[in-house]
This record gives C-alpha cells, structure tokens and sequence, in this order.
C-alpha cells in the first residue's frame, strides 16, 4: 500500500507541476492582449448581456481595478488562478453563457468518446501486438503488420469521411451525432435521470436499453475511427518489444524448464512489454486529445469541441479560448493519469522502482 | 559508406524514395504539369463555366475531373504538392531546429538549467495542438478587433475611430494584412512540435556528454561553442532524421485534417475535400462523384507512406542497436 501511496503522491506532484506552467504560459500568452481585454476573463457568471456600452466599460474599469490588470506578470497571474480555482472562468461572448458551466454540460458527451476509444483500442492493440510478437514470421503476424501498415497510412480524418460516406449515407447502420432525434426530447425532460451524463449507461439505469442502443449507434463511428490508428500504433510498439524480449534469457529459460508456451507470453512476457507501449501512449496523449476533438467536430458529435469551433469564428472571446485550452490540458493529464495508473496495476517494475 | 550500402539494400527504402521523388518532381514541375492561369494563379484553377455547379467528370481539360466550383482536381493534386512540401519541410526543419538547440544546450549546461527546460518540454507535451490553434486564432482575432477590423462572411472592412470605414484591403495598414493572411495551423505547429526533437536530443547529449572523447576537449580548454557543435551535435542527430522524416508526413495530415473542418489556411489538397464533401456524403456519390476525393486521398496516403517508410528506413540504419 505505501508505494502506490507514493506514486499516486508523485504523480500528483507532477500534475500540479504540469498545471502551473501550462496556465503560466496560457496567461502569458494574454499578457500580449491589452488590459481591456483581459478584464473580459472576470465577467461575471449572471453577466447580461443588454448592458449598455457605458455599463459595460464601467465594468471593465473596475475589473482593471480590482484584480490588478496593470501590474507586473505574478500579480496578475495569482488573481487570475485563484479565480479559476474558485470556478469562475468568465463569460463567454459567442457561447453567450458562462465558460466553465458551458464546458461542464459538454463534458460527459467527450468522456463518453474517451472512454469507449480506450476500452476498444487498449486491449485490442496490446493482445494483437503481443500475438503477433511471439509468432513472428508466421501468419497472424503477417496479417497484423499488414493491417496495422494500412490502420496507421489512412489519416484519421479520411477514414472518418468513408465511414460517413458507407455507413451513414449509403447504409445507414451508423450516424453523427449523439442522439437520434427521437429520444432526444425525451433526454432533456426531467422524465429521465442524468447519473452519470453518460447515455449509454444512464439509458440503462433509466431501464431504457433502446436510448443505450441508439447512443452507441451514434458513438460507433467516432470511436472506430480513433481506435483504428490508436490500435495500429500501439499494436506495433507492443510487437516491436515482444520481438525484442523473445529471445532474452529469461524466456528461453522459463521455456527449458518447462513451462507451456502460452504461460510464458502471457505472464512471463507481457508484463515486460506493456511498460513501453504504455509510455508512447502516454506522450502521445495530448495529440490523442487533439483527434478526440477533431473527430467529435466531423461526425458533427456535441461535445467540448464545440467550443474550439466557435472560438474559430473570428469574434474576440479570450475567455472561451482559455477555457478550452486549460480544460484540454486537464483531460489530457487526467487521460495520462488513468494510463499510468492501468500501468501500475499490470506491471509489477514499477512498484519496486520506488 | 556503409550506412548508405545498408539504406539502399532494402527494398522498402527504395519505394519511399520512390513515392517521395514523384512528390518533389510534381513540386518542382508544376508549372510545366500544369500551367496556372495567368489571371488567377493559385491552386484552384477554374476550367469552362462557373454555373454549371457540378462535378464535371474527367475531361481534356481537366484530366481529373472538376470541383463544383469547377475548379480542376488535377491542378489542385500538382499545386498541391509543391504546397504540401514545402509546409511539411520548413515546419520539420524549424521545429527540429529549436527542439534539437533546446535539448543540447540544456543537456550540456546539466543542472538547474536541464531539469527547467525538461520540464517546460514535458509541460508542453501535454498541450493539445488544437487549444494552441484556437488560442493563435483568437490572439489574432483579438489584435484584429481592436485594430478596427470587422470581419463578415464576404470579407474584411476596416472602421477608423473617426467613424470612416475602409472596404479596399489595399488600403489596410500593413500589420492587418499581416494578421489577416496567418494561418494559426502554421503557428500553432511550429509553436508545439519541437518537444520531441529536445527530449530525444537531451537523453543523447547526456549519454554522449560523459564519454572521453568530450572530456578531453573540455580538458584542452576547447570553449562550450566548439564542443557542442563539434562534438556533441554530429554525435547526437542521427535519431533527430528519424523523427524528422516522420514529421513531415505527420506535419502534412495534420495540416490538412485542420484544414478540413475549417482551422486552417492553405493545403490545397484539403480544400479539395471541403469543395468535395457535400458530394461524397450523398447517396451513392463516393461512387457516382469518385474524382472529388480519391485522387487527392490517394495523394495525402502516399505522401505518409513514402516519408514513414524513409522514416523506418532511416532508423534501421542508424539505430545501433540493430547493427
């Protein structure tokens, strides 16, 4: 118990380092923006929008003020951060809502996408990349070098159009979005329960298998279109280890000993080999992010995206623009966590490292 | 010698060149390929009349068939190339530039100055380039608006403080001409990819820094200038071409990825699919209307392949640990 106890401290440690240089540079980078500008991040939750212009300079004049816009760097720094702490992460112009509330409703629909990429991609990539591995040369490891050669070729972006174009369009078994329109109504009544934000699991919980049907109809698409290259890339990190570790001491001896050969990839071996297909996964998490969104914004799926898509439309809105980029920061953080953490409990190295 | 002996025996290597080679001799023969239209020259060449509003199928005029703006595939396929190239070697060459300069001098300083720039690097490597993207965009859309500048649908007009308002680009300051053409793609990559570069560097020039070689040029009192670029950096950058190499067709997919959901500036190959999507999402139109995606899909495919195969070409032959 007291490793995991001071992993999950250092891990901690490292996040909050993390955060703290990322937003440091985020506010930087707003230092280039005139004091004017920057006011706009305090606008206020309740913030109406029918101010008159003299009410609304007024109200940038006191916010200048009162958190200190004109002083050095830290300063501003510190007030900024303590108000994100808090919750306030201001008004945004062009989602016409506050920041932090429009990002939290659109949450769920992206962890949704997330977590079904990963339950689908992780084990998929880890068990075809070890059985490819430990039968080289043979014809399952053909077969997966070859497709893992044509998963990793076909950009995302243009396997995401040919599934629109098949399986939308020309047979209709998928479709974008979340929901069909159908049941969508019946979503935002207060008939059903939101639990857990998820609608594949709150259909189950509200005993309507149908809503639960539908929205994995919907997430298909997106999520078969990340697993593809996700699978493709850490199918052949994980192969590429196993062959390396095949003819290592310790395997050729578990095998004069005796030991059936299944035993010996399975538990000898892919303990061993899930350390650096785990650790390219996890530098590659924030451009795993970067899919995420761009995928949600194709298939036209409601989630957190929809707020980098807005922020795109050429109207000044600082605040929706930071609260995107911090928000991502924090699930790619928190997506490195979940890996490392899968790692810890797969990989026994690790434990005794500390 | 031998490394090239062990490059070109392999005949994957041999396709990558293959496939990279067919790009550089479409970039540099564009115009003998296909010759722009002198009133509009650019990626999009229009061919026959615009209110037709249809893909028009493969013709003499346009081999490739035409857009519905009935702007020539095949154009844009050449044009394209000499685009795509060239973004995806100079965003390469600047991020490998700054990443491999970050992670050598940080990792010969060693110490304080190490462990700083490390962790600014691995701080960076948790930010999504598309937050980068949208922070550029908006620092430019911010500096705009307060310049006076209004954009609409049909495009930009400048309002002066006095009230007067400019419609003629020609007659914006030059900043706002400047801000106006950034592509915040561009930026964003150049501001994002160079981590991988300093990292991979870093751990070599560490390694590399502790062997005798390095210790006897510091002992004759060669000066910090001469040992890293004489010593420590021809030592350390042949993992630094690997990573290159790949960049470029990573660099090239991103680019047009962002530029198909309307990020991005440029990239022709993309725009042809933005002109193309309404008809390949119809009933039957990735057959009836093949000319809008396939050719330039195909392109984008084997520009990847042939710079990833160089990529594993290359780390076969200078990765040691193979030899």
């Amino acid at each position: 118990m007291l490793p995991f106890l001071r992993h999950l401290v250092r891990r901690l440690f490292s996040i909050l380092l993390t955060l703290f240089i990322t937003t440091a540079l985020l506010y930087a980078t707003v230092m280039l923006t005139p004091a004017e500008t920057r006011a706009e991040l305090y606008m206020p939750k309740n913030f109406s929008p029918r101010m008159t212009e003299a009410q609304y300079q007024a109200m940038l004049e006191r916010n200048i003020e009162r958190y200190h816009l004109n002083d050095p760097f830290p300063v501003q720094y510190f007030f900024w951060i303590t108000n994100l702490v808090q919750g306030s992460w201001g008004y945004s112009p062009t989602l016409q809502e506050d920041v932090l509330t429009a990002v939290a409703r659109r949450t769920p629909a992206t962890v949704e996408v997330i977590l079904f990429s990963i339950l689908a991609y992780l084990p998929l990539g880890l068990i075809s990349g070890v059985i490819a591995g430990s039968k080289q040369h043979k014809f399952s490891d053909h077969s997966f070098r070859v497709s893992a050669f044509i998963a990793t070729s076909l950009p995302p972006f243009i396997l995401a159009i040919l599934m629109m174009a098949f399986f939308y369009i020309n047979l209709h078994w998928f479709a974008p979005e979340r929901i069909s329109s159908a049941h969508s109504l019946f979503i935002k009544s207060d008939d059903f329960r939101q639990v857990t934000g998820l609608l594949t699991i709150d259909g189950l919980l509200n005993g309507r298998p149908d809503i639960t049907l539908d929205a994995l109809r919907h997430l298909a698409m997106p999520v078969i279109t990340l697993a593809v290259a996700q699978w493709a890339t850490l199918g052949r990190i994980t192969r590429a280890s196993m062959v390396e570790e095949l003819h290592l001491d310790y395997v050729t001896a578990a095998r004069a000993r005796g030991v059936p050969e299944s035993r010996v990839v399975w538990t000898h071996m892919f303990r061993n080999v899930i350390s650096p297909a785990f650790a390219s996964s996890m530098v590659s998490a924030a451009s795993l992010m970067t899919g995420i969104f761009v995928i949600e914004i194709i298939f036209n799926y409601p989630g957190v995206s929809y707020i980098a898509l807005r922020s795109m439309n050429n109207i000044p809105d600082a605040p929706a623009a930071l609260g995107f980029a911090i928000f991502s920061i924090i699930l790619v953080l928190l997506l490195m966590s979940i890996l490392d953490l899968i790692q810890y409990g797969l990989d026994p190295r690790i434990r005794e490292k500390v | 010698m031998r490394s090239a002996q062990r490059f070109f025996s392999r005949w994957q290597n041999w396709v990558g060149l293959f496939l990279v080679l067919i790009f550089v001799v479409a970039a540099v023969a564009a115009p003998l390929l296909s010759p722009p239209d002198p009133k509009h020259p650019g990626p999009m060449k229009i061919i026959g009349r615009a209110t037709l509003r249809m893909p028009q199928p493969p013709s003499k005029a346009a081999p490739l068939g035409t857009l519905s703006n009935q702007a020539s595939v095949y154009h844009a396929l050449v044009w394209g190339s000499r685009s795509a190239l060239l973004f995806g070697l100079s965003v390469t060459l600047i991020s490998a530039i700054i990443g491999t300069i970050i992670g050598m001098v940080s990792a010969y300083f060693g110490g304080f100055v190490n462990s700083f720039f490390m962790r600014l690097t691995d701080a960076l490597l948790s930010f999504p380039i598309i937050a980068a993207i949208v922070l550029v965009q908006q620092l430019i859309s911010i500096a705009l608006y307060n310049g006076g500048i209004r954009i609409y649908t049909q495009g930009a007009i400048l309002q002066l403080p006095s009230g007067e308002v400019i419609f003629d680009p020609n007659n914006f300051p030059g900043m706002m001409n400047f801000l106006l053409d950034l592509d915040p793609v561009l930026i964003a990559l150049l501001l994002l990819s160079w981590m991988p570069y300093a990292r991979m560097m870093n751990t070599m020039v560490l390694r590399i820094k502790k062997t005798e070689y390095v210790e006897a040029a510091r002992a004759v009192g060669a000066r910090h200038f001469r040992i890293i670029f004489k010593h420590l950096l021809p030592n350390a950058i042949s993992p630094i071409f690997v990573l290159a190499a790949r960049d470029i067709a990573g660099m090239v997919i991103l680019q047009a990825t962002f530029v198909f959901i309307g990020f991005g500036k440029g990239a022709p190959w993309a725009t042809v699919l933005v002109y193309g999507r309404d008809w390949i999402y119809s009933q039957g139109g990735i057959f009836t209307y093949w000319w809008v995606f396939l050719p330039v899909t195909l392109a984008l495919i084997a520009f990847g392949i042939g710079w990833n195969l160089i990529g594993d070409g290359l780390n076969d032959t200078l990765n040691p640990r193979f030899h």
